[in-house]
């Protein structure tokens, strides 16, 4: 095998960029204290948007009315009629590892939970300031009206996952298009699937590290 | 046309936000410019010091009071000033809001120290006589206090922009130029500001020497200042994909586009330039003439603001 010097520049500095900043980076984000690190994949190809999950959110974790924590968003027809089809995109917290509303919050309210990776919001120390609701780029974000202090999808952790059940939306789903679980588990479900089926992750690109994976249908478009 | 251009879907900051940016700005840039004028030996006789050492603190303290005001539950303020986080501009910026109020106040007493010991012999006679021996140990620390105050000016100026550079979420703002041109900008408004109030309130003469050094900054501040705005678009213009379609929304046409073009380069850069360009060169410092180009200044340097926020949020990444 010959080596000319040009490729080993090339694979030298690899090897220092992946040292200074790739490899780190990516401990530090499977660096749970129990293993546990929740995420969600949502198979746009199994839903129909019947927005029962959207229903359930509100019912199960008492969001008020004006607000959402969860919305399915559709858009289309595409195709010919009689083949035409709608597309259904989920919007509501991502969970990032690299968590831009974590980094711009003020006093930590906006916080991400060393056991479990959830994105989570502590009441009391939130002012109110509204910096993350600017700073997420997925713009799910929300002053509740009620109790003034930002909200978002906490992946029922107050509700349904204090009681040892699954998230409301995915305990909805009449398609099982949802499927929640541990990601840092190879036995999980979730994991199981990720390895084999191709997904995607929104806005990847802003090196935010989401939890939330999409099984396409269609050309992905971020 | 109106409703649209103020409220759209993307919008998380609005107006008040505007206005606190543009205060801090004559904040940071009237302190700038009188730390550099009292180096040039200038004191508390001149009616430019007189002017920072009203709108310096007034105008920093009440954009703290209308941002405090607009948080969603605004008692509970005081939470941003004990639970600090290092990567979090905001809240580097409320750090950086005490340091600079007590380095502002400590400066303004030792410059306005004859005028401060003046005052309290006639209002309190012999009470409080130790705040006299106070500041007269802080003037011994006036080297020291003088460069510590311009560079947490300067800071203060940068801040906003920063404030808003650090939002991924809205490519326009995400922007490295943002900070350099609100400093500038804000300076610019500290010149405007500073002689506008100088020629009214404290009737000083046009051609004093503070004026006249103050004066000095506005045509160098204005070029740089267009020259950043240039960068600012053609950043986002050649970063293509949605960085490009952020331009075009913000200056290819609708509301804010003609708030830009119209307010914030005609009415608040070009008209001020051609009204100092015409004229005899003996009228230019006329109190009158100096009101109006100052105050036309302000009204851009304010459309800025708005300009910035409101079109920089309509574009999402």
């Amino acid at each position: 095998m010959s080596t000319t010097r040009r490729d080993f520049m090339v694979g030298m500095s690899a090897g220092a960029l992946i040292l200074l900043t790739g490899a780190p980076r990516a401990l530090a984000n499977s660096m749970t204290i129990k293993g546990v690190r929740y995420g969600m994949i949502h198979d746009e190809t199994a839903c129909i948007g019947c927005t029962a999950c959207m229903d359930a959110c509100r019912e199960v974790n008492q969001v008020p009315a004006g607000v959402a924590r969860l919305q399915i968003l559709r858009s289309g027809p595409v195709g010919e009629y009689p083949a035409q089809e709608y597309r259904f995109f989920r919007k509501s917290c991502q969970h990032c590892d690299n968590v831009p509303c974590v980094h711009v919050c003020p006093t930590g309210a906006s916080h991400i939970r060393a056991e479990d990776g959830i994105v989570d919001i502590n009441p009391d120390l939130c002012v109110g300031c509204r910096y993350c609701l600017a700073a997420c780029p997925y713009q799910v974000r929300f002053i509740n009206p009620v109790t003034r202090v930002a909200d978002k999808c906490d992946f029922c952790r107050k509700t349904n996952l204090a009681v040892g059940k699954q998230p409301a939306c995915v305990e909805a789903c009449p398609t099982k298009a949802l499927v929640f679980g541990n990601l840092d588990d190879p036995n999980s479900p979730i994991a199981k699937r990720l390895v084999q089926e191709t997904t995607y992750r929104y806005k990847q690109f802003l090196g935010t590290s989401p939890k939330m994976y999409r099984v396409p249908k269609g050309e992905v478009k971020s | 046309m109106w409703h649209d251009a103020f409220h759209f879907d993307s919008l998380v900051w609005d107006g008040p936000i505007a206005i606190y940016l543009f205060l801090l700005g004559i904040s940071a840039g009237s302190a700038t410019l009188s730390v550099l004028l009292r180096r040039q030996g200038a004191g508390s006789e001149s009616g430019i010091i007189k002017a920072t050492a009203l709108l310096a603190p007034v105008s920093v303290i009440l954009g703290l009071l209308i941002l405090i005001f607009h948080l969603a539950r605004p008692w509970t303020f005081w939470k941003l000033m004990f639970h600090y986080q290092f990567d979090s501009v905001m809240s580097m910026g409320v750090m950086l809001f005490q340091v600079y109020m007590a380095v502002l106040f400590a400066w303004l007493a030792v410059v306005f120290r004859a005028e401060i010991e003046a005052l309290r012999r006639r209002l309190l006679v012999d009470k409080f006589a130790f705040v006299d021996g106070l500041i007269g140990w802080l003037a011994r620390f006036e080297r020291l206090l003088a460069p510590l105050l311009l560079l947490l000016a300067v800071l203060l100026g940068a801040y906003t922009g920063f404030l808003l550079s650090a939002l991924k979420t809205y490519p326009m703002l995400n922007n490295p130029i943002l900070p350099a041109l609100f400093l500038v900008s804000g300076i610019s408004s500290g010149v405007a500001s500073t002689i506008l109030l100088a020629v009214t309130l404290f009737r000083e003469d046009g051609h004093s020497r503070g004026v006249s050094f103050v004066h000095r900054f506005e045509r160098p501040i204005v070029a740089i200042e267009l020259f950043l705005l240039l960068c600012f678009f053609t950043g986002l213009y050649f970063g293509g994909g949605q960085r490009e379609a952020a331009m075009w929304a913000a200056i290819g046409g609708g509301f804010w586009s003609q708030v830009f073009w119209f307010g914030v380069i005609g009415l608040g850069i070009l008209l001020p330039q051609l009204l100092g360009l015409v004229g005899s060169p003996a009228k230019a410092h006329q109190p009158a003439r100096l009101v109006l180009i100052c105050s036309l200044s302000l009204v851009g340097i304010l459309l800025l603001r708005y300009f910035i926020l409101y079109a920089g949020q309509m574009t999402v990444m």
